[in-house]
């Protein structure tokens, strides 16, 4: 609420004062100039009386008068027109602004906490307060209560401004001074002349002005003395002769001006004047036209009071000729109407003029007899003339107070006298309704009534007023009427005895009627203040903020604005709280004020409104309003602030139109523009468009991608395109520590960080980062453009901070200074210091509406050192969608910056970590520039994308060292070592260019008819293998080890598909070093990543069985291979290739195998040179015989080598030995088993740990068991493909490789351990081992070999000899490396039945069951004799055979295989 | 009928406003913000008296030059405000009551749908539909 320095009361008793007009000699006035003040104004200052005053009422009741104030103006004081009075108005509202760096006001209103003063200005806007400092500025300050005084100011202002009317006293002038100079000659003459001059101007009828209250004015008589001047003497003398003259009442002699001379300029003088004159404006008239000219620029709508217009309309000199005519013009009138030509003219005052000092001749003793003057003045000669008036008036009325009021109407009619009001003459008749001459009893009343009003006597002044009121309304004399009840009411509200109930309606009804009826708004006006006043006095609010609010009209919008701003005030202040309200009033006031000129209210409503629509959601509001506050601020030269609203507007997710937006925009971009110019050379502005994702900046280090050059295609590496997959980084960091490890010799330095080319959020970024110096480095940033209008970024580019370093020397090198280009970006010269840092510029970059777009900024540091990088910078723009105006928008752009901060991850690691929030560095901008380095580049030729699985095909690689510093330290560690080699070290690596080697085989063939096997005695470690492990690291041989600057190396790569059909991505991971040891780097690698498309080829399956045949027939090497034991494999091929184009037919070409033990022999299935052909869905079967290797028993070197034996089907023998196809086959795949124990570690660990000593025995046992089924047999199969391409018919080759383990158990080039991996389940439980450390009855059953030998067919003459009898020889081999203990059982056991159907019974003869015991591998031969009644066919395969192991002390004997049939057949001859 | 409909939510920031497009939506948003002092004023001066039997529907807000404001509260608070047109006159109490029964009802609709997060700006069609169904009848 709008509270007011001084009470209620207060404020209406000085609203109505008595009037003193002043007449002063040109002599007096002259005295007065000394001060700087006219009369009137030398006695502004002392018109409040302090003391009590008494007089008498006609009752004779005495009176107290108490704080009385009078008012003294020149008699030709005229009141401003209403042009003027409009200036003046708001030239007292805009000087009066709320004063700075008071403490705020806060207001709390339910939820609301508001903060109504200056600072609020500040304060509400959103951006700046943020709660913390609202919530302690509300708990530091008291509870204030808003005060307006600039309200305040305009109501005094309007309220002296107001003009002296017909209808009432109040301001009619009740007594006149007349002052004369005691320096004049004859002062009493010039007394005689002003005294005329006062009737002249009452009485003439010359002047409708000023206005007199009574007929016979009091005539105060005042000789002005001038002490310093004059003759004291004489003035007293003077004075005594006055006094004969008007009587000691009517006279007074003023003494002023005793300080002689100049006064010190230490002494301190209370200046009372400067309060009471007209303040010069805040602002000068030349900087409000200045704003004014500005803000037509930016705004049509706010044109409102042009203040510049208004002060050259009242320049001085027009005063003069511009007098009114209604004014008195006499030779006085110079000199008396200064008074008001000097508050014009001290509206007016340029900046220029000094402050005068008013009160310079007067000493504190001189006020005191100003003082002394006015109070004789009004007790003596003011209060006693009211009191005879009074009386006077009384009087009349009294004498008229018989006649009734009926019959007294009743007369007027019949005799039509002068008191009645002339209805019938229409010119009298105004807007108001009638005229009454001034003698009119009415008047007379109201005459009365003021009367007492002036002198506090409120109770006979209502009665007064209440009597009037009822005559004015039977006459139907509205505007007379309207103010007897305004001011009824009031004096029934300042009655203080008896309250009445205030009328409220009275006040309503005068306000209604001054408003329409009379059509006059000042006094509507007059009266709305006043009502408004007492009802929120009586807390009557919401009545007091209607009336306001109606108040509020089109004709003038500073009233509008301060009466809303009222009665938001009203609102706020309500028992509960309006706020929205009060919010909304605001803005319609600060709208009204902006319209009126007022700019700095209107800010400041707007600001108070913001308080309340901020962050609640409002966002159309909100947004108007800030857009308001926007455009007001940089009206009033606030840029900040304005910049600071508009960048709200932008910033928040708005809702407005595109159009609405770009209007936004363009004036956010204006007034941007505005801001920045002065401040060019200064640092730039942050600008708060686009958007800029700090935390999703990326940085890149090192070239551009190349595209492929033709054939060539360049490693992938990294590049910003690649998203971040938290998987690959990983494999990626892995394969980098396994290839530092090998280059390190096994060790990986403690602190070995992954090599990171890419930094983004996902990346650890504790560290500085490095860079090499003349390599680039790309930083990524992140644009979102949160509006729907696209923004025009023009000459982007990075802002970097660096200092120089030199790592060569030693301790860290010599820091050299810090250069940034911040200067330089600011003046567009963004490229200025490319000698040290070549910065790139983006002439363009538009980022589009509501896009999220990134920008890539390139630096290239030509020095060593620290750089960091600090921000952008660029052009904010927009584009007109129409061309008309291009050569406007073209120039709307402003220059900032923005700047990349990053903060790092939350750390959570200690306790306090994790209980306050605290950030890591992030210091991936940071980067330290390292000295060269070398830089690796690497192109593939002819590398295919697609291959069948197991294909072979060979391709080359380039490595070019592009850098200026040799290269050495070449490896390559990958995902896939089994997809690729370089050729082994046996390799003969001549260097066919790649065109000459396109139609060659991979391989290395000889021409060779299809034979025996050729065998081959290859040790591993030719081909880099060394141990168990695959090998994922290869060293690339360089000549002389080194790569030297600009040097290109190109070498054969022989690429195998992968087993498995799909898509495979292989990671390939090169590493380099540089020849002198970088402290900061010690290494440096490139990336590739293929992308290899399998598609099916053929599925090999092979199993292997032990052949039963018996030894002994053959030669004698061979009976020496037999006898160490020979199998039979056989291999199903299936073309399982499915893509109908392309592959006709694959041709089985060789069979290799490779084993330390076994190698195939010989071929049994296809015989002759026929190489297999399989057509699509074609299966085949191959078989062949394998046999223990010859050299087995040789030196334990042997042991360890591989024997390769090739069986080829064609005429070409493909040798297996030699690179490519050892090499793949040393990289193959793990076998399957080991891998299956891998996955389930667990398990296999808990097992371990489960094994007693007690087992041990048994373990060895299954050892033992199930070496003597173990099988390590590689089949290597060589397959053509014939393939359709283009019309043009391919071969592709290929090898598969298949790993046979056991005897009898199939094995299959696609393994199958997927679909076994998935199923497995993770167990924690040890699983219980029995069946395990127990060989199985299946393992058991291959311990002994059995065969029978005897004779197909045998003839016998049954006729003759009814029993046949034929020698069986039971051939026993052991196969394992045990003693083995066997039973045989000759019993004939005719379980199964369809044994008896099919052979006809038999018996063994002689012992029926045996018991041996076997040596390791002994062979051992049973003779039996079979005994055959009849001729047939008989199977003599019954006998079973169980075996033991000898050492286990349990029985656990098992029948091995049934052998398969053993027919005979009996002939009967 | 109306020309403005707004659904405030209980924290008073607006979860729906809709008015009429041919006229300016600020002045909407001005109104509708100011007449939720109305509502809380009523509010709380009902609430007390009769905690439960408080009805929901709040009457006329305030009347201004060209609009007549009602007022509607959910027990959850949640505020329905329609902005009516002064020269409809027509406009009986009983079918402002009826809007914003159905209103409410839709509300409802809205507030059940689970995938509709309490505290979020309404974005149902079905609710639109029905908002400018009542704000079609009018012109």
């Amino acid at each position: 609420m709008a509270q007011c320095a001084q009470s209620v009361q207060e404020f209406i008793q000085d609203s109505f004062v008595p009037m003193v007009s002043v007449l002063c000699s040109e002599d007096a006035e002259r005295v007065t100039r000394k001060n700087n003040l006219s009369f009137p104004e030398l006695l502004r200052p002392f018109c409040r009386l302090t003391s009590e005053g008494h007089l008498r009422d006609p009752n004779n009741q005495v009176v107290v008068v108490k704080g009385l104030r009078i008012s003294v103006t020149g008699v030709n004081t005229r009141s401003p027109n209403s042009g003027e009075v409009r200036k003046l108005l708001s030239q007292a509202v805009s000087g009066c602004q709320p004063p700075e760096g008071l403490p705020a006001n806060v207001i709390t209103a339910g939820d609301y906490d508001l903060n109504i003063s200056d600072r609020s200005v500040k304060a509400s806007v959103p951006w700046y307060s943020d709660w913390k400092e609202m919530l302690t500025q509300l708990s530091s300050s008291k509870y204030y209560t808003a005060t307006t005084p600039w309200f305040e100011a305009y109501r005094e202002n309007f309220l002296q401004s107001m003009p002296a009317s017909d209808h009432e006293f109040l301001n009619h002038y009740l007594a006149c001074m007349l002052v004369v100079s005691s320096r004049e000659a004859v002062p009493t003459e010039q007394f005689l002349k002003l005294s005329q001059e006062q009737h002249r101007i009452q009485h003439s009828g010359e002047y409708t002005y000023p206005k007199w209250f009574i007929p016979n004015t009091l005539k105060y008589y005042v000789l002005l003395h001038d002490i310093s001047d004059g003759d004291e003497q004489r003035a007293d003398s003077v004075y005594e002769d006055m006094k004969q003259r008007y009587g000691t009442q009517g006279c007074y002699l003023l003494k002023i001006n005793s300080r002689t001379g100049a006064a010190g300029p230490d002494e301190q003088m209370p200046d009372p004047w400067s309060q009471y004159l007209q303040k010069t404006n805040i602002h000068s008239p030349y900087e409000e036209g200045v704003l004014n000219n500005v803000e037509n620029n930016i705004s049509s709508e706010v044109d409102g009071l042009d203040l510049s217009d208004v002060v050259s309309e009242i320049h001085p000199l027009k005063l003069e000729q511009s007098a009114d005519p209604g004014f008195p013009g006499n030779p006085s009138k110079a000199v008396n109407s200064a008074d008001t030509a000097r508050t014009q003219k001290q509206g007016s005052v340029t900046p220029g003029a000094a402050p005068t000092a008013h009160g310079a001749c007067l000493t504190l003793n001189d006020h005191d007899r100003i003082r002394q003057f006015i109070q004789e003045f009004t007790f003596r000669g003011l209060l006693p003339h009211i009191e005879k008036n009074i009386r006077q008036l009384n009087d009349q009325l009294v004498s008229r107070k018989g006649l009734s009021r009926s019959l007294f109407s009743a007369t007027k009619k019949w005799f039509g006298g002068g008191k009645v009001p002339e209805k019938s003459i229409a010119e009298l008749k105004n807007t108001a309704g009638l005229l009454y001459p001034p003698e009119a009893p009415e008047l007379q009343i109201r005459k009365m009534a003021d009367l007492c009003f002036l002198v506090q006597h409120y109770e006979l002044a209502y009665s007064c007023y209440h009597t009037a009121k009822k005559d004015f309304l039977s006459d139907q004399a509205m505007l007379y009427a309207a103010g007897s009840l305004e001011m009824a009411a009031v004096s029934a509200f300042l009655q203080s005895g008896a309250p009445r109930p205030y009328p409220a309606h009275y006040m309503e009804t005068a306000i209604q009627t001054y408003r329409d009826v009379c059509k006059n708004m000042v006094l509507a006006e007059r009266c709305a203040l006043l009502s408004a006043e007492v009802l929120k006095s009586q807390a009557k609010y919401s009545d007091a903020a209607t009336l306001l609010i109606k108040m509020t009209s089109e004709d003038s919008d500073l009233r509008s604005a301060l009466l809303l701003e009222q009665a938001a005030h009203c609102f706020i202040n309500m028992r509960s709280p309006m706020v929205r309200k009060f919010a909304f009033h605001m803005i319609l006031s600060g709208h009204r004020y902006s319209k009126a000129g007022q700019k700095r209210h209107a800010l400041r409503c707007y600001c108070q409104a913001m308080q309340v629509y901020k962050g609640k959601g409002w966002t159309l509001a909100e947004d108007h309003i800030n857009f308001t506050i926007g455009r007001q601020s940089f009206t009033l030269r606030q840029p900040e602030n304005a910049v600071a609203a508009f960048r709200h507007i932008l910033i928040n997710d708005s809702k407005q139109t595109a159009t609405q937006q770009s209007a936004f925009l363009r004036e956010y971009l204006y007034v941007y523009k505005s801001l920045s110019q002065p401040s060019n050379e200064g640092s730039l502005p942050q600008l708060p468009l686009p958007c800029v994702h700090s935390a999703q900046t990326r940085v890149f280090f090192g070239h551009e991608p190349r595209l492929a050059e033709g054939e060539k295609q360049a490693a992938t590496h990294v590049w910003l395109d690649q998203e971040f997959d938290q998987e690959q980084a990983q494999l990626w960091a892995e394969l980098e520590e396994q290839v530092v490890a090998v280059a390190n010799r096994g060790s990986v330095h403690i602190s070995f960080q992954p090599t990171q080319y890419c930094l983004s959020s996902h990346t650890e970024n504790l560290r500085y980062p490095f860079a090499v110096v003349e390599e680039p480095m790309f930083v990524e940033v992140v644009f979102r453009n949160p509006l729907k209008v696209p923004l025009v970024l023009s000459d982007l580019s990075l802002l970097w901070k660096f200092t120089t370093k030199d790592f060569s020397k030693p301790q860290g090198g010599t820091t050299g200074e810090t250069i940034t280009n911040e200067k330089e970006a600011a003046a567009g010269k963004a490229t200025a210091l490319n000698d040290i840092i070549s910065t790139e510029v983006i002439p363009e970059f538009t980022v589009g509406l509501e896009e999220t777009k990134v920008a890539r900024l390139k630096l290239l540091p030509h020095k060593t050192g620290e750089l960091h990088v600090l921000g952008i910078v660029y052009n904010l723009g927009t584009r007109e969608e129409d061309n008309s105006a291009s050569e406007a928008s073209q120039l709307m752009f402003v220059r900032g910056r923005q700047d990349l901060e990053i903060q790092g991850p939350r750390l959570n690691v200690t306790k306090e970590e994790k209980t306050s929030v605290r950030h890591g560095p992030d210091r991936r901008l940071d980067p330290i520039i390292t000295p060269p380095m070398p830089l690796l580049e690497v192109f593939f030729i002819n590398f295919p994308t697609g291959l069948l699985c197991g294909e072979i095909r060979k391709a080359w690689v380039e490595f070019v060292n592009v850098s200026a510093v040799p290269l050495a330290g070449l490896r390559v560690a990958s995902t896939h070592p089994e997809f690729f080699t370089f050729g082994s070290a046996t390799a003969d690596l001549t260097p066919v260019t790649p065109t000459a080697a396109e139609h060659c085989s991979a391989y290395k063939t000889m021409v060779t008819p299809p034979s025996d096997a050729a065998v081959t005695l290859v040790s591993p470690a030719a081909f880099g293998i060394t141990g168990d492990n695959r090998p994922t690291v290869v060293e690339i041989p360089l000549t002389g080890g080194v790569l030297g600057p600009g040097e290109a190396l190109q070498i054969p790569l022989w690429l195998r598909g992968p087993d498995r059909e799909g898509v495979h991505e292989i990671s390939f991971l090169f590493y380099y070093e540089g020849l002198e040891k970088n402290a900061k780097l010690g290494h440096r690698v490139l990336r590739h990543k293929a992308v290899i498309c399998a598609s099916r080829s053929l599925s090999v399956r092979a199993t292997a069985c032990r052949s039963n045949t018996l030894p002994g027939r053959g030669k004698r090497d061979e009976r020496e291979e037999e006898r160490s034991g020979s199998m039979l494999v056989f291999v199903d091929v299936e073309n399982i290739n499915t893509s109908e184009a392309g592959v006709r037919e694959f041709h089985i070409v060789q069979v290799s195998s490779s084993s330390r033990q076994w190698r195939l022999h010989k071929c049994i299935n296809p015989a002759g040179d026929k190489d297999s052909k399989l057509a699509s869905r074609e299966r085949g079967k191959l078989c062949f015989r394998a046999t223990r290797c010859r050299t087995q028993e040789a030196t334990s070197d042997a042991l360890e080598k591989y024997t390769f034996a090739d069986l080829n089907l064609g005429n070409e023998q493909i040798v297996s030995s030699t690179t490519p196809c050892a090499d793949f086959f040393f990289r193959r795949g793990p076998p399957s088993e080991p891998r299956k124990g891998g996955v389930i570690t667990v398990g296999g660990l808990l097992r371990r740990q489960s094994l007693t000593p007690a087992n041990s025995t048994d373990d060895s046992m299954t050892s033992i068991v199930r070496k003597c089924s173990e099988v390590e047999l590689d089949i290597i199969v060589l397959w053509k493909a014939y393939v359709v391409e283009d019309n043009k018919q391919l071969i592709l080759e290929g090898q598969l490789h298949v790993a046979l383990q056991t005897i009898g158990k199939e094995a299959c080039s696609l393994s199958q351990k997927e679909e076994a991996q998935e199923m497995v389940l993770l167990k924690f439980k040890p699983d219980l081992p029995p069946p395990a450390s127990r060989p199985s009855l299946e393992q058991l059953s291959h311990l002994i070999k059995t065969c029978l030998h005897y004779p197909e067919s045998y003839d016998h003459p049954f006729p003759q000899k009814s029993l046949c009898m034929v020698p069986v020889t039971l051939t026993l081999s052991n196969c394992s490396l045990a003693q083995v203990d066997v039973i045989i059982d000759l019993r004939h056991k005719t379980t199964s039945p369809e044994s008896l159907e099919v052979h006809g019974s038999f018996t063994w003869l002689g012992q029926t069951q045996y018991k041996l015991q076997l040596r390791p591998q002994e062979v051992h031969g049973l003779s039996l004799k079979a005994c055959f009644f009849q001729a047939g066919v008989y199977n003599l395969g019954t006998p079973r055979v169980f075996a033991k192991l000898a050492q286990s002390g349990t029985m656990c004997e098992t029948s091995q295989q049934s052998a398969m049939p053993a027919l005979i057949i009996i002939n009967s001859v | 009928m109306a020309v403005c409909v707004a659904v405030i939510a209980k924290e008073n920031y607006p979860l729906y406003i809709r008015s009429v497009p041919s006229q300016s939506e600020l002045k909407f948003h001005y109104t509708v913000h100011t007449s939720l002092d109305v509502v809380e004023e009523k509010i709380s001066t009902a609430g007390k008296a009769m905690a439960e039997q408080r009805e929901l529907y709040l009457g006329l807000l305030y009347p201004t030059e060209d609009y007549k404001v009602y007022g509607y509260v959910t027990n959850s608070k949640v505020k329905f405000v329609i902005v009516v047109d002064s020269s409809n006159t027509s406009l009986r109490d009983n079918e402002i009551r009826s809007m914003f029964r159905k209103l409410h009802n839709s509300f409802t609709d809205v507030m059940c749908n689970p995938f509709y997060n309490p505290g979020d700006p309404i974005q149902s069609r079905a609710f639109d539909s029905m908002v400018s169904a009542m704000m079609v009848q009018s012109s």
